[in-house]
């Protein structure tokens, strides 16, 4: 049956030290509400214990993200679109990001909290692998003072966690030392939004060279809907360290890894089907791991070349020196998604002198030779161009007098992301343009060149 | 202690909907979308499941995207929200609106008002979406009409008229 609103108690003190005190002084009575995505359902079907509740939404004290030499610091009420949209989670802890952006959909990470999923305490939860996974520590705050816990420890039975009556988790701390890892995440489940997991899974770990053959470092496994708790793969751990990577041992950590979970039948899935896809997916990372796939080979060699061959070889995607020289600076990247979240935030940081070298290394569009000498994309540009090469010599010739007019009145070449696009195109393009103002138009052509460089980079990645 | 319904107290409760500044007396527990329908009737945001699967009742509380049956209206306080009456400037629709009328893009309506809200959450966020991106802005909203290819037609549409619009 549904709740009668006047049978409920909402209070919203809107500082953190005010809500501490007052789970201090009746421990249990209140029930701290964030974004309210579980307990406002809960509530709506008559299911909520507690009458009394005190808000924690938006307090400034637990919504901040820190970044800090050793360690990210997440406030526990920062939503799931505050940490997908965190440039340095989704550099660092692109799991973590990524399980944010399987929850629920847009509107429910709008408001759901990372705190609030871990007092939840759904072994479904997506984003608890990622903790679990990345060793991180929650900090637990009480009028007691603060204390600082593994997350590893905090659940410890079905909604069950070591968590006082009177404590908040105030921060989720994660250690900034898996710089090279290679990371695997997936969730298994009818579809990505709205929908909860069957099995989801977040691993990482190392290869590193020793002798003639690979072996296994530091391989860490988690998963979630496979226990009452999200469980870490502690066993199948321990069987792969150390070891090179073969069939056998792809084998023998499925079957541990079977042997270590406690799967159940539910509305969602049964235990058989989870059994398979939990040995699956270790089977799945170990194989990215021995294939060193899961870091793209591409990737893998520019991380370790030497810091003028990297800048060297990446500077085609974009043409500017400074670009390819912080892009270096900034290795080692784990993934795709890494690098190309770096080149963005690089290449916007730019000074417009660094984006017209860029411009300048493009062939006019429409022809094939570049301007500037920097170094050669030309490579790149007749792909790129290639539906506008089709071209009829009409338009070509539109689209020569265009490329004047505007060479005229900006003083540089016009940059358009060519990909897809054909000649008429093109040109309408063009010619709004060319009725921008100087600062408008270097601000377009700089977001151009940034898609152009996106899809030269994913293209350089593809070897 | 539970308290009981005869002597409990409701409080004023101020945001400002659609640019005008309002006040409610309301319990503090009451889903914005009940307060939003029922005293302000502002009966746009539709109630499909109540649990924040179907987005039906999504508004925009403060620029972000939010389930309304999932938000105790306390937490609404000096927030500004905008829901699907809001859009539109007097008789002239919204991009999206008029996108969404002429691509087929609402059939029974139910989800219509949520799925325009979460285009335009989409749309402040990223004006040039890619289909993918269409389609992850909207994946908390579903429709049991269309099958959502005109959905995501009409969002392309907008987008492309936005752009024309604002270069012109």
């Amino acid at each position: 049956m549904r709740s009668d609103p006047r049978d409920y108690e909402l209070i919203a003190p809107g500082n953190l030290r005010t809500v501490v005190e007052l789970l201090s002084r009746s421990p249990g009575e209140w029930l701290p509400i964030a974004g309210g995505t579980d307990i406002m359902v809960q509530y709506a079907a008559g299911k909520l214990p507690s009458r009394k509740l005190v808000s924690v939404w938006n307090l400034p004290e637990l919504r901040s993200i820190e970044v800090l030499p050793e360690e990210i610091r997440v406030g526990a009420g920062s939503t799931y679109t505050d940490i997908r949209e965190h440039e340095v989670i989704a550099r660092e802890f692109s799991m973590l990001a990524r399980a944010a952006s399987w929850t629920g959909g847009i509107a429910n990470q709008n408001r759901g909290t990372i705190g609030g999923n871990i007092v939840n305490a759904s072994p479904a939860a997506d984003s608890l692998p990622a903790l679990l996974a990345y060793d991180a520590q929650l900090i637990l705050v009480s009028v007691r003072g603060e204390r600082r816990i593994p997350y590893a420890a905090f659940h410890t039975g079905y909604k069950e966690m070591r968590l006082a009556p009177d404590e908040l988790i105030k921060t989720i701390s994660l250690p900034r030392k898996f710089s090279g890892y290679v990371c695997h995440s997936r969730k298994v489940g009818s579809r990505n939004a709205q929908a909860i997991s069957k099995v989801c899974m977040a691993a990482l770990g190392r290869v590193a060279v020793t002798g003639p053959s690979e072996t296994i470092e530091d391989a860490r496994i988690a998963l979630g809907s496979v226990a009452p708790v999200p469980l870490r793969l502690g066993e199948t751990e321990r069987i792969v360290n150390g070891k090179i990577i073969d069939e056998s041992l792809v084998r023998l950590a499925r079957k541990i890894a079977i042997a270590e979970i406690k799967p159940i039948d539910d509305i969602r899935s049964t235990a058989k089907y989870r059994a398979a896809v939990a040995g699956n997916l270790v089977a799945e990372f170990l194989n990215l791991l021995a294939d060193t796939k899961g870091m793209n080979r591409v990737l893998a060699r520019w991380n370790n070349a030497p810091g003028d061959t990297a800048e060297a070889q990446i500077l085609p995607c974009c043409g500017s020196k400074r670009w390819a020289h912080e892009m270096a600076v900034r290795r080692p990247f784990n993934d795709e998604a890494a690098l190309i979240l770096a080149s963005d935030e690089t290449w916007r940081n730019l000074d417009e002198a660094d984006w017209i070298e860029a411009f300048n290394s493009h062939p006019r569009i429409g022809e094939t030779k570049r301007q500037g000498e920097t170094h050669n994309s030309d490579a790149w540009s007749r792909p790129e161009q290639e539906k506008v090469t089709e071209t009829g010599n009409a338009a070509k010739i539109a689209l020569a007098e265009g490329n004047r007019a505007y060479e005229e009145k900006f003083g540089r070449i016009f940059i358009v992301c060519a990909t897809g696009k054909s000649a008429p195109e093109i040109l309408e393009i063009l010619q709004r343009r060319l009725r921008n103002d100087a600062a408008n138009e270097l601000q377009e052509a700089a977001e151009q060149q940034r898609q152009i460089t996106q899809l030269r980079l994913r293209k350089w990645l593809q070897g | 202690m539970i308290h009981s319904s005869e002597n409990h107290v409701k409080s004023e409760i101020s945001f400002t909907v659609n640019g005008e500044q309002r006040v409610v007396r309301a319990s503090s527990m009451e889903r914005l979308l009940d307060v939003l329908r029922g005293q302000l009737g502002l009966t746009g945001a539709k109630e499909g499941c109540g649990e924040g699967e179907c987005g039906s009742c999504s508004v925009l509380m403060n620029g972000s995207l939010v389930n309304s049956c999932l938000v105790p209206v306390l937490q609404a306080e000096d927030a500004n929200i905008v829901t699907i009456e809001g859009l539109a400037q007097e008789a002239q629709l919204h991009a999206l609106q008029e996108a969404f009328l002429e691509c087929g893009g609402a059939q029974c309506g139910i989800c219509t008002p949520g799925m325009i809200l979460a285009a335009a959450h989409l749309l402040s966020k990223k004006p040039d979406p890619t289909l993918e991106e269409i389609r992850e802005g909207l994946s908390g909203n579903l429709c049991r009409c269309t099958g959502y290819v005109q959905i995501f037609e009409a969002v392309a549409r907008a987008v492309r008229r936005a752009e024309i619009a604002s270069f012109s």
